[in-house]
């Protein structure tokens, strides 16, 4: 019963991949972001794509052709943070032809705050907080007949595992579970993955984010 | 010819055979819906503004009406339909309820047993001698106490926000209702809430906030799964809550002695009871689906 979910999902995956590209160093306690190797000091604005994405809401499997994300990352008492500040998605489309999308994924209240932590050996970015600063999205579903028709809102938080060579950072369910993070409609659970790239827009352009 | 006459008189018989049975099987005056949809046949689906047929069974549950909790042991049935999502997001984009069409009951009168009855009451020391006498003689009757839920309104001020019962947050179905207590003591209008002052249920899926005495108790929206392919929505394990409506005096209790008896009742059950010594729990099935289906079924 929560669509939107999916697609809120799937943004604040892009979003976490992102910043774990820009600033994810080698592990340790308090992970900070660092281009070509320097700590990162101040804000740098970090955008990035999906090169694959999908969020599952109500047995509704949602992909989008842009996921796009806007991200501020600093680093903050010696810890890598950031926040999701706009996730714009064009042309998704569901794959249950008798609900297809009635508008676009929306997120909602941004921005999302983020931060990097270290679990085992690995760096991951994790998104939204506690109610209020949690990831939202809004699917809506349409379609003459489809029960669930109307809006649904995914909520929660979501992790991701941040891949220094490649700059990307990918949320899967292995991340999420790793990561204690979860996307749900009401208690229905959201699956949701994708891969996104990250790459700094500012003062570190063409820089090489690393961990 | 007469092979001919035989033959048309044979599908007539049929034709009219079925008839009876259709109509037999068929409540009156209700659009007969085939299979899963079948449910839906007092949905006002042919209505232009009704986007989707809802029927919900509560099968379980319970009231706390001041002292007295009743258990919801016979199934209740809500069923109707809703309008498309309307409003805000801050508002939980809620929908109109339109209610049961062709003679069906868009709230069902299940009538719930109250543990104990009313026995037990213990008139107040200034209660005149006839209403202890009353009392006295009725005791055995007392221990036979019937509770029907009731729509206290209109359905047209019934509420659902689907919206906010899968988000578990909010308002999901807000109902007025009124609860009609019987047996023979009590006379057949007694009841505690009315039209002008209704029990109005805020019912939400996730956790409620009420004042003291009562503590918040948690809702859940259900697991969702289709039928038909996605054209039947049904709801299982949802369960709405609300702790913190408040209710009125009992009236109408004893029939024309009710001046008497109202006072005696509404100190036995603790009425009128403000917010926060009150709830329902409603433990439902869900089944949604658009009206376009439900009529080409």
């Amino acid at each position: 019963m929560k669509p939107k979910s999916s697609r809120l999902l799937l943004a604040s995956l892009v979003v976490a991949v992102a910043l774990g590209a820009v600033g994810a160093g080698s592990a340790s306690a308090s992970p900070v972001w660092k281009f070509n190797g320097t700590e990162l000091s101040g804000k740098e604005t970090v955008v990035g794509a999906a090169t694959s994405s999908k969020m599952t809401l109500l047995g509704i499997t949602v992909e989008c052709q842009h996921f796009l994300y806007n991200a501020k990352i600093f680093n903050k008492s010696g810890k890598g943070e950031g926040e999701v500040t706009e996730l714009p998605l064009y042309e998704c489309s569901s794959n249950a032809a008798s609900c297809p999308l009635e508008k676009e994924v929306e997120a909602k209240n941004l921005p999302w705050p983020g931060k990097l932590t270290t679990i085992g050996e690995k760096e991951y970015l994790l998104i939204g907080e506690a109610k209020g600063k949690e990831v939202d999205v809004n699917v809506t579903f349409g379609g003459s007949s489809c029960a669930v028709a109307g809006v649904h809102a995914v909520k929660g938080t979501v992790g991701g595992v941040i891949n220094n060579s490649s700059q990307t950072a990918t949320f899967d369910a292995e991340t999420i579970k790793n990561t204690g993070t979860g996307l749900k409609v009401g208690s229905s659970t959201v699956e949701w993955e994708g891969v996104f790239t990250m790459e700094a827009f500012e003062s570190h352009r063409l820089s090489a984010i690393e961990a | 010819m007469l092979r001919r006459l035989k033959a048309h008189r044979s599908v007539g018989v049929a034709t009219a055979v079925v008839g009876v049975l259709v109509a037999l099987v068929t409540p009156t005056g209700a659009t007969a819906h085939s299979g899963d949809f079948a449910k839906f046949n007092y949905c006002p689906s042919t209505n232009a503004e009704v986007f989707k047929c809802l029927y919900s069974v509560t099968s379980s549950g319970e009231i706390v009406l001041g002292k007295k909790k009743t258990p919801i042991t016979n199934a209740v049935t809500l069923q109707g339909g809703v309008s498309k999502q309307e409003g805000t997001e801050a508002e939980g984009f809620p929908s109109r309820f339109f209610g049961a069409t062709s003679g069906g009951e868009t709230l069902s009168k299940a009538a719930q047993t109250v543990p104990g009855g009313l026995l037990g009451i213990v008139p107040p020391e200034k209660s005149p001698p006839l209403v202890r006498l009353l009392l006295k003689y009725f005791e055995s009757g007392l221990l036979e106490v019937k509770a029907t839920l009731e729509l206290a309104k209109p359905a047209s001020e019934i509420k659902v926000s689907e919206f906010n019962l899968s988000l578990e947050e909010g308002v999901a179905l807000k109902l007025p209702v009124k609860v009609h207590l019987e047996n023979a003591f009590l006379g057949s209008s007694c009841y505690v809430g009315s039209s002008s002052s209704p029990l109005v249920w805020n019912l939400t899926s996730g956790t409620t906030s009420p004042p003291k005495p009562n503590e918040p108790i948690k809702g859940s929206g259900g697991e969702l799964n289709f039928k038909d392919g996605f054209e039947i929505a049904e709801i299982t394990g949802n369960s709405l809550v609300d702790n913190v409506w408040s209710a009125p005096a009992a009236a109408g209790c004893g029939g024309i002695l009710s001046f008497l008896v109202d006072p005696v009742i509404n100190s036995m059950i603790g009425l009128p009871a403000t917010s926060g010594n009150n709830t329902a729990i409603l433990n439902n099935t869900i089944d949604l689906a658009q009206a376009t289906d439900v009529n080409a079924h």
